[in-house]
């Protein structure tokens, strides 16, 4: 059987997390301007490794659990990361025209109500077509 | 061991008659639980690279985007989400007491925040829908017009509303399992893999969350 903890353990993890979501509002407040969503997801991750860890258990699991969990972590990393490769080292004309990498001005950055973004709402527009 | 296809161990675990033992189940029960999670977090996975991309691209969008979110809802929901996971994790070792009557009051207790998430939710939602902060060609805000903007809230939408729906599955699910303590009242030391694997999806959403709150709200 698995080990039976008392509940102090779990009043202990829902106070680390507690505190640390504190933390998190609090430095993310600041806008730190080049670590700052760095420090947001560190924070998170931790908060999860001790949800993972404790509030589901995973600390006293068997090893295929762990391993399971693992790689899917890692499936997620690796498509992220893979993902940012590629718009990293793209042709500066192959990313979205406005974007930071982009030498192009967006062509529709969005308007109004009656406008919108690709012609908008047209009962709005024609509303708006009307008052004129 | 068993004649029959099943049989009554003490505490009231069921044992299906392809497993050696009710241990043997118990990590059968777990481990296909951990497999349904992984795909889980795979699926926010596409939403979490999505994001990942955008911001990449429009860094100035999403840090003017984040801001126009109301992080003090977003603050409480966190909290409340934590705290509800806390009751979750406790129903699990009132269950291994066999305490059914706490397991029950623990996961009432879980369903009642997991309603509040939804009802703050509901609100930011609201606003959004008012002040026109909403995706792609149906953005209309005039406080930010950059590009990229509509993009966020592409994003926003659809990783908050694909959240919502496993808080709501999860509502169900741990909503069964409270009825089962209070009326049958047979968990116990043999039996309360159902409390567990229950608990362990609200975890996975309570997971989720953890990521969205600062990808969202802190950027």
């Amino acid at each position: 059987m698995q080990e039976h903890h008392g509940a102090g353990r779990y009043v202990a993890i829902w106070l680390i997390l507690s505190v640390l979501t504190v933390v998190t509002v609090l430095t993310g407040r600041m806008h730190l301007p080049s670590f700052g969503l760095l420090l947001a997801l560190v924070i998170a991750s931790v908060k999860g490794t001790l949800v993972a860890l404790y509030f589901m258990h995973l600390s006293e699991h068997r090893g295929a659990n762990r391993l399971v969990f693992g790689v899917s972590i890692f499936f997620v990393v690796l498509l992220i990361s893979f993902v940012l490769m590629d718009f990293g080292t793209r042709f500066r004309l192959a990313n979205p025209p406005g974007s930071q990498y982009s030498d192009l001005q967006a062509v529709d950055i969005g308007a109004n109500k009656a406008e919108g973004r690709f012609g908008g709402n047209t009962h709005e527009k024609q509303d708006h077509e009307k008052h004129e | 061991m068993q004649s029959s296809h099943s049989a009554s161990a003490p505490g009231g675990a069921k044992l299906a008659a392809h497993f050696a033992s009710l241990d043997v189940q118990k990590h059968a029960a777990r481990l296909g639980m951990w497999l349904f999670l992984a795909t889980e977090i795979l699926l926010f996975a596409g939403l979490f690279a999505c994001y990942a991309a955008y911001r990449f691209l429009f860094p100035e969008a999403w840090a003017a985007s984040s801001r126009s979110l109301d992080l003090l809802m977003g603050s409480i929901n966190t909290i409340v989400l934590i705290t509800s996971s806390f009751t979750a994790a406790m129903a699990v070792h009132y269950a291994k007491e066999g305490k059914n009557k706490l397991v029950g009051h623990m996961f009432f207790l879980t369903l009642l925040m997991a309603g509040a998430f939804l009802v703050i939710k509901y609100f930011e939602y609201k606003h959004k829908f008012h002040i026109g902060t909403l995706p792609g060609r149906y953005y209309f805000y005039d406080g930010i017009q950059v590009p990229g903007a509509p993009m966020f809230f592409t994003v926003y939408f659809a990783s908050t509303a694909l959240h919502a729906f496993h808080v709501i599955i999860g509502m169900t699910v741990l909503a069964i399992i409270m009825v089962r303590a209070y009326r049958k009242g047979d968990f116990g030391p043999n039996n309360y893999t159902a409390v567990e694997l229950g608990s362990m999806y609200w975890h996975l959403v309570d997971l989720v969350w953890i990521f969205l709150f600062p990808m969202l709200y802190l950027v």
